[in-house]
């Protein structure tokens, strides 16, 4: 089977022109394969280039060298070096990517945001509106901060905003960066829910999460990293168990 | 005075007498003559000195005094009447110096010279009238640069003109422009009646007889030939109207379809006083008259006043006008090669010096001053393309060449080097720089919009909000009064202005207003490319928020090809996807909004974002 997302040889590295030139390595090589209805997890400390691996998959960074082939029914897309536009329109609409804190537009309700993420996925205005409703309740939040400025919103439910504007309508690849982070048990579970069904309608995800029960709970295959390396890769249960006898 | 003329006409010489040499005559006649073959077109010419002062007929005499023989019958009037002062001098000015017969009977004269009035009585082909004209220029009132104005008749660029009419119609509710109305003449310039009374304006259309008019001061003649299309200037849906008040009849004479003028004591007489005593002595063919007198455009007291209060055109089911405001289509496809706008290679180089002056200039030696010539490279090598539906960021410091490559890509300036095409002139085949001045002028009305920092560069401040929209769209073709109201109101509903300040000036109107109103004007005609130059900047932190969630609005839901210039990331980053960093005049990095941002390369960008951080 095709993967949707096929990661090759991925190199990141940072160079700091403001203090003397230094540069930071973040990725050393990372090759990986994430098919459609699968839930591959990154595990591994901080630092060790989970968040860096899916910025460089969403374009967010720019990769220094290796592949990232988004797998599109009219044949595979090259995404670091897609040109710009052509970038800008794959997100949102092919690949979306939710990050553990909301970046909106300042001064945007939720329901604008999420109506927004619509609109971007092809739907029309009113047919945004109603999908964006019909999102935000399935995560639970209150009708009545709808149009608030998320800006001023607590963590918990700019996060459930978050996450409601990438998954509004299932995207061909979906990458989660610590998407429950903020949230209560009962959210959380609400959150975890509507991930475990994209996976099953198909959805390729790719995620970070730090909490173990989630990673369980979601994975088909986890990968470790470790210093900007692929250190191992396995089923939930051989590389958490691997993990937690290290620690 | 008498004497000077005594002088010219007593000629010692024993040549025949005149004010004007053989010289001067040939001069006026073939000034004539090219104002006949371009009829509406203003022809300079050198006036001469007159024995009248400047504003008493010197122009409407040199051009009679051109034209007249010894044969032709010449009549004078002023308003309408033979007996004043100033006609009966000219008369006797003309006649004594010809040597041919002055009359006062309007169907004798062959050559009628008039202040401000048409004669009554029909005209033939045998006729010609010479009007004396104090303002020539009939954009004067709205324009006062006559190199300006001069443009604007070449390129048929009169939405000044209809603006000032639409003005008028909110303020007054008609057009009380009374005398001088503009017409349209042979469909092409814009002309001034002399000023002639409404009344005697259709009179012009089709005549048997040749109209001359004479501008000393300003040294013009024109003409309206005979059988000329003249069209009074007003919108399709407000008629033109004569001078009228219901049952009003001449003293003297009775008549009550001749143009009247109030006397003491509450009573009409005729103007042409001609007219008047053959009516009255029953020496004049009354019937003809009335064929001729201009009764369908008499006021309609049943038509309902075009007068409209602003809240009340947003309750009809959207505008009717001939294109609806564009919204945005299906989306593009994603790997679509399908620009808009593209810019290749554009470079701008002030000063002495052509591309030696590049060399040792840009970012590695962190200046745009040429070494060798002095000249500062504004910019250079500045290449993009946007396509419809996508907004483009040029962000960088002051001085970096940002506002530079815009003011090159709207025409403002005129580039160096490189080349602009658009997908919507010539497929994208044609270099905007081969194109002429007037056509670059052209596409700014329905192709390229820019909102500028500064509202007065990019607003008339005396005019309306609505008026300085239906600027833009009465240069775009629309001539509907209601249609144009229509929009107006739309797009001021669309960004936020009060419709209850639609019709007061936009110099009454605080900062960020002007600024809406500016979007909105930039808005009105759906050009596909928008250009935004620092749209937020001039203005206060909370209304620079409201301003900008305005334009995130506006480019979310529309296809335009934005370019937003700005030095701040913050803008930048709230409109547009992509965007390129430039310093001293070149592009140093351009990528995706969030990966500039985010991974910045380019040291210069890892400073801009590291200050940006607040």
């Amino acid at each position: 089977m095709t993967p949707v997302l096929e990661v090759r040889d991925l190199c990141k590295t940072f160079t700091l022109h403001t203090i003397d030139g230094r540069t930071v390595v973040s990725l050393r090589g990372i090759s990986l394969d994430v098919a459609a209805g699968e839930h591959v997890a990154i595990a591994g400390p901080n630092g060790a280039g989970k968040s860096s691996l899916l910025r460089c998959v969403h374009r967010t960074y720019l990769p220094d060298s290796g592949s990232v082939a988004l797998h599109l029914p009219q044949g595979p897309v090259e995404l670091t070096s897609l040109a710009d536009r052509a970038m800008a329109r794959l997100r949102g609409r092919e690949i979306c990517y939710v990050s553990q804190f909301l970046e909106t537009p300042p001064r945007a309700g939720a329901l604008e945001v999420v109506a927004d993420a619509a609109r971007r996925r092809g739907l029309a205005v009113d047919e945004a509106g109603d999908a964006a409703a019909e999102s935000l309740r399935r995560l639970g939040l209150d009708e009545a901060l709808w149009d608030v400025d998320c800006g001023v919103l607590s963590g918990g439910e700019r996060q459930r905003i978050n996450l409601a504007a990438g998954t509004v309508r299932p995207p061909r690849l979906l990458l989660l960066d610590e998407p429950v982070s903020a949230l209560d048990p009962a959210n959380r579970e609400l959150a975890l829910s509507l991930v475990s069904s994209l996976t099953s309608q198909g959805v390729a995800v790719l995620a970070v999460f730090h909490d173990l029960d989630a990673i369980r709970q979601l994975a088909t295959r986890v990968i470790r990293l470790e210093d900007g390396r692929l250190v191992a890769s396995g089923t939930a249960e051989e590389i958490l168990d691997e993990l937690e006898a290290v620690s | 005075m008498a004497t000077a003329v005594r002088q010219l006409l007593d000629d010692p010489h024993g040549a025949a007498p005149g004010i004007l040499d053989e010289t001067a005559k040939r001069e006026i006649r073939r000034t004539t003559l090219t104002a006949v073959c371009v009829p509406g077109y203003q022809v300079p010419f050198g006036s001469r000195e007159m024995p009248v002062a400047r504003g008493w007929g010197s122009g409407g005499l040199q051009v009679t005094l051109g034209l007249i023989g010894p044969d032709d019958v010449l009549k004078v009037i002023d308003q309408g009447d033979d007996g004043g002062v100033n006609a009966t001098n000219l008369r006797r000015i003309v006649s004594s110096t010809v040597g041919c017969e002055a009359d006062t009977d309007t169907r004798e004269s062959t050559i009628i010279q008039t202040r401000h009035r048409m004669p009554e009585e029909a005209l033939d082909e045998r006729q010609v009238v010479v009007f004396q004209v104090p303002t020539a220029e009939p954009l004067r009132g709205v324009q006062r640069s006559s190199a300006e104005c001069d443009r604007m008749h070449a390129e048929a660029d009169y939405s000044a003109m209809w603006v000032s009419l639409y003005e008028d119609i909110v303020r007054n509710g008609i057009i009380t422009t009374s005398t001088g109305y503009p017409v349209l003449v042979n469909d092409r310039y814009v002309m001034a009646t002399s000023p002639v009374p409404r009344w005697d304006i259709p009179r012009l259309h089709q005549a048997d007889h040749l109209n001359l008019y004479g501008a000393g001061r300003e040294r013009r003649i024109y003409a309206v030939p005979p059988h000329t299309t003249v069209t009074p200037l007003t919108f399709d849906d407000v008629p033109f109207e004569v001078e009228y008040v219901a049952g009003a009849r001449c003293a003297y004479c009775g008549s009550d379809d001749a143009y009247l003028v109030e006397a003491p004591g509450g009573r009409f007489i005729c103007s042409d006083s001609d007219w008047c005593a053959r009516t009255a002595a029953d020496d004049s063919d009354t019937a003809r008259h009335r064929a001729l007198a201009p009764l369908a455009w008499l006021p309609d007291p049943s038509r309902p006043s075009v007068k409209s209060k602003p809240a009340s055109l947003l309750t009809g089911a959207g505008s009717s006008g001939p294109a609806q405001l564009p919204v945005r289509a299906a989306p593009a496809p994603f790997d679509g090669g399908d620009w808009m706008l593209k810019v290749d290679r554009v470079g701008k180089i002030f000063g002495a010096g052509d591309e030696r002056a590049v060399a040792g200039t840009g970012p590695t030696f962190g200046t745009a001053v040429s070494p060798l010539t002095g000249a500062i490279v504004a910019a250079w090598d500045v290449s993009f393309d946007v396509a419809p539906g996508e907004a483009l960021g040029l962000i960088g410091e002051s001085g970096s060449g940002k506002s530079t490559v815009l003011n090159c890509l709207i025409g403002d300036e005129r580039a160096s080097t490189g080349m602009v095409r658009l997908a919507s002139v010539d497929a994208g085949q044609t270099d905007l720089f081969t194109l002429s001045a007037a056509e670059r002028r052209r596409l700014r009305i329905d192709t390229v919009s820019i909102v500028y920092q500064d509202p007065a560069a990019g607003l008339d401040l005396r005019v309306s909000a609505g008026g300085n929209i239906a600027e833009r769209l009465t240069a775009a073709g629309w001539r509907s009064y209601h249609d144009i109201r229509r929009r107006a109101a739309e797009l001021l509903d669309r960004v936020e202005v009060p419709l209850s300040r639609m019709d007061d000036p936009v110099s009454t109107f605080s900062g960020g207003m002007r600024q809406r109103v500016q979007i909105a004007k930039a808005l009105a005609t759906g050009a596909p490319v928008l250009l935004l130059d620092e749209p937020t900047t001039g203005l206060d932190a909370s209304i620079a928020a409201g301003v900008l969630d305005l334009l995130r609005g506006l480019l979310r839901e529309r296809d335009v090809a934005a370019v937003v210039v700005s030095h701040d990331f913050a803008v930048i980053e709230a409109l547009t996807d992509r965007c390129a960093v430039m310093q001293t005049g070149r592009i140093v990095e351009s990528g995706l909004t969030d990966q500039l941002f985010h991974d910045p390369h380019h040291p210069y960008t890892q400073r801009l974002v590291a200050a940006a951080r607040r």
